[in-house]
């Protein structure tokens, strides 16, 4: 994996014209895709980008990498399969805060306790966006929707302290309020060998609160950076991550200093061991017939 | 005292517990055993072999046999191999011992709904509007375009009629949580489309074993896969041929107007209970969306509690809502019970309604939506001076063959029309054939991936059709 400036931000946008609605964060979450993968200068080719069902699922179609608007809930089944099968590619997950924590919730703790070595990043938007604004895992208690008429009763999930307390070597919050930081946290993301995430707040402008939109976003944003934080402590981390949705702490919350193998090394490690330069596929027999 | 090797018990194989595994080989440190040649007739696997001239009793194998019986101690060979019965699990501690009350039928009450105007609603809105009629509080859902708005309305009516509608985590949860509230002997729904209904299939299996009441509203949309939200017919072999795994079966509607919606999804609830047993409801996208006039029925319901509830009090203790029969035979007999269920509701829940079809010799077979294009076609072509009618199956499963076998002697074709490649007419054929009539030549006008068959298609169809069929005889 060279880092060369071969490729610049356009050669990752294709000639797909996204059909977000004027105004959805989601824009500003692709524009700094194209940056992050310009910058690490893989060529598009050789990056598979997977995602589930919903507005912000569309994504990797806007890319040219190779992508896969895949099934509700399954990016990351789906991201793993590609990953183990072809190790080289560099595979990015995406999709929405529905998509990722509620139909797909199941899957993020283990893919994390694997290591897989992918880039999952979530637009959370607090709602339902592609199906007409239901209550999504993050919504607020309280919040109403169209299935929540009278107020949700429900506590939503906390994204970050989820995949903190799962173990994820990365976790990072970024927005739209900080378009360079994004792309800077994309990234970092990227490049970090192992199950790395990034929760971005991408306001939906149409089914979203005023609270979540750009300007609400930028009255409780704050720096991780600036608040002095040290990404390696992972405790520091998960204090901070509590804040979540009454403040929105923008960088790295945490970054394993001491990255663990990935599953994929595991997996080759394990094979040199077993296979000891693998049998001539005429004598697979062997395996089952005893001598 | 130490045991000598001359005085410790060789082993002996009891060949009709032996599954073959071969473990006892490899513990052998005398190579007295070997795999065997022979099928045991009684088990129908290969059992060892011994060969004990070497063996010095060291007991290894009889420690490595998985099998409780399969090697054992010479010395034991005195207990009667016969005398080893499986015991049956259910019967292990006898019969449960409570003092609760055998639990009772609390019946529905049908109340007066006061008189009013018709309404004009949606399609899943009259669905909700009848489910809420039959008495359903509870509705556990998941979002998917185009049934959406059934559970939505949900949302907003059930909070103040002392219900509840739970969005669920995904269908997967849905259908788990109406496993639940079933089993308390409530009258709970989804609404749900395509992709969603495939998630819920596993629960809808254990919910068939359990004899679990529920009804699912499936408005089907294009397939498979993520396909799109277009109007589809392709989930009739879902619901009348895979309701996830096992012997499972289910009553399924195909309602073809809003006002069909309403009735049948109160229905669907009466017999969901009646057969314990869940129910399924097909509309294909335009149902869903289309308004259309709406009358109430003159009736409401407030539902009872069926005996079996497992309704978490003293008086319902002994009950028990299980799928698992661990037992071979206990199992065959819910199968052979449900397959009784499955039988009564062959037998008398068939529905269809027929137009036309007293004299026709071309019968048209659709249902849902595209019905209404078949029904449209059966006016021109009777205007051009074809014969032809419109046989409508309401339920697809069980197939409404009674009432097609009464009008087939004059039928000298079947042209089914349907938005699938050829569901509906599996179900017709399936059906033709197991009834074992004389039937006519069957064709189709199909369309697929989200678009409905137009009047016009069905009446070309048929107009290509008229000249082979003049000379005709039936058989
Ligand atoms: C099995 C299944 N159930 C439901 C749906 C319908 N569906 C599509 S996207 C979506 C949720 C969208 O919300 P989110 O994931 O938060 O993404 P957003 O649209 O807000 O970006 C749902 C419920 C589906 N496609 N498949
Ligand atoms: S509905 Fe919301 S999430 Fe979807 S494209 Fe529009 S603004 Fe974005
Ligand atoms: S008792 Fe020991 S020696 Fe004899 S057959 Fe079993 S394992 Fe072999
Ligand atoms: S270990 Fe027991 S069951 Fe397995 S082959 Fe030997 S005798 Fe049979």
């Amino acid at each position: 994996m060279s880092a060369t400036c071969e490729f610049q931000a356009k050669d990752y946008r294709s000639d797909l014209k996204p059909i977000w609605c004027p105004g959805c964060g989601d824009f500003s979450v692709v524009a700094s895709i194209y940056r992050a993968l310009a910058a690490i200068g893989r060529p598009p080719h050789e990056i598979a980008f997977v995602s589930g069902i919903g507005c912000s699922s569309r994504i990797p179609g806007y890319t040219t990498a190779y992508g896969f608007n895949s099934v509700h809930g399954r990016a990351l089944p789906i991201a793993q399969g590609i990953k183990l099968s072809s190790p080289e590619l560099l595979v990015l997950a995406a999709g929405g805060d529905g998509d990722g924590f509620s139909i797909g919730g199941g899957h993020i703790a283990h893919a994390i306790r694997r290591n897989m070595d992918l880039t999952y990043i979530v637009m959370d938007n607090q709602i339902y966006g592609l199906t007409k604004g239901q209550l999504s895992p993050t919504s607020q208690k309280g919040r109403i929707t169209c299935t929540s008429h009278y107020g949700s009763l429900e506590a939503p999930v906390n994204p970050l302290l989820y995949v903190l307390a799962y173990g994820a070597g990365f976790v990072a919050q970024a927005s739209p309020t900080d378009i360079a930081g994004m792309a800077a946290i994309i990234e970092e993301a990227i490049r970090y060998p192992g199950f790395a995430f990034v929760n971005i707040q991408s306001p939906c402008v149409t089914y979203g609160e005023e609270a979540q939109q750009i300007k609400g976003l930028k009255a409780i944003s704050e720096s991780l950076a600036a608040l002095g934080h040290d990404s390696a402590d992972r405790l520091a981390a998960m204090d901070l991550a509590q804040h979540y949705g009454s403040k929105l702490h923008l960088g790295v919350f945490y970054r394993d200093p001491d990255p663990a193998p990935t599953y994929g090394d595991l997996v080759r490690d394990r094979q040199a061991l077993l296979s000891q330069g693998a049998l001539p596929k005429e004598r697979i027999l062997d395996l089952f017939i005893k001598s | 005292m130490a045991i000598s090797a001359s005085t410790r018990p060789k082993p002996y194989l009891e060949a009709e517990y032996c599954k073959g595994c071969l473990r006892c080989i490899d513990a052998c440190p005398k190579d007295c055993i070997a795999q065997g040649t022979e099928i045991n007739p009684a088990t129908g696997v290969v059992p060892v072999v011994l060969d004990l001239a070497t063996c010095n009793g060291c007991g290894l194998c009889i420690q490595a046999c998985p099998e409780p019986y399969g090697l054992r101690p010479e010395n034991e060979r005195t207990v009667d191999a016969a005398g080893f019965e499986l015991e049956d699990p259910a019967a292990l501690f006898g019969p449960r011992d409570t003092t609760a009350p055998v639990p009772v039928d609390i019946p529905d009450r049908h109340l007066p709904l006061p008189a009013s105007e018709p309404l004009v609603l949606k399609g899943t809105y009259a669905s909700a509007l009848g489910a809420l009629l039959a008495g359903c509080r509870h509705v556990f859902g998941y979002p998917i375009t185009p049934s959406t708005e059934g559970a939505e309305l949900m949302a907003k009516v059930l909070p103040k009629l002392d219900g509840a509608f739970v969005q669920a985590v995904s269908e997967v949860a849905a259908v788990n949580m109406m496993y639940g509230c079933g089993g308390a002997g409530l009258p709970c729904m989804t609404f749900t489309s395509s992709p969603g209904f495939s998630l819920m299939l596993e629960g809808v299996s254990y919910m068939i074993g359990a004899e679990l009441p529920g009804v699912f509203v499936n408005i089907m949309r294009g397939g498979p896969g993520l396909g799109n939200i277009g109007p589809e017919q392709a989930d009739i072999k879902l619901a009348c041929r895979g309701l996830g795994h096992g012997n499972t079966q289910a009553i399924t509607f195909a309602p073809s107007t809003p006002q069909e919606m309403l009735d049948l999804t109160r229905l669907s609830f009466e017999l969901s209970f009646k057969y314990r047993n869940p129910v399924v409801l097909l509309g294909d996208g335009y149902l869903g969306q289309m308004t259309g006039v709406v009358r109430l029925p003159s009736t409401f319901t407030k539902p009872g509690l069926p005996a079996w509830a497992v309704w978490g009090d003293r008086d319902h203790r002994r009950n028990l809502v299980s799928s698992i029969h661990l037992s071979e035979p206990d199992l065959e007999q819910h199968n052979l019970h449900l397959l009784g269920k499955y039988g009564a509701m062959i037998r008398d829940e068939q529905r269809s309604d027929l137009y036309r079809c007293d004299d026709a010799e071309i019968l048209l077979v659709a249902c849902n939506t595209p019905a209404r294009m078949a029904k449209g076609a059966v006016e021109d072509l009777r205007r051009k001076g074809i014969k032809a009618g419109l046989f409508r199956p309401i339920t697809l499963w069980p197939f409404p063959i009674d009432a097609l076998k009464a009008v087939l002697p004059g039928v000298s074709r079947i042209v089914v029309v349907e938005a699938s490649p050829g569901q509906l007419e599996d179900e017709l054929r399936l059906a033709l054939d197991r009834a074992d009539v004389a039937r006519p030549p069957i064709d189709h006008v199909q369309r697929y991936g989200g678009i409905l068959p137009q009047q016009f298609e069905i009446v070309d169809k048929v107009l290509s059709l008229c000249p082979v069929q003049s000379g005709e005889v039936m058989a």
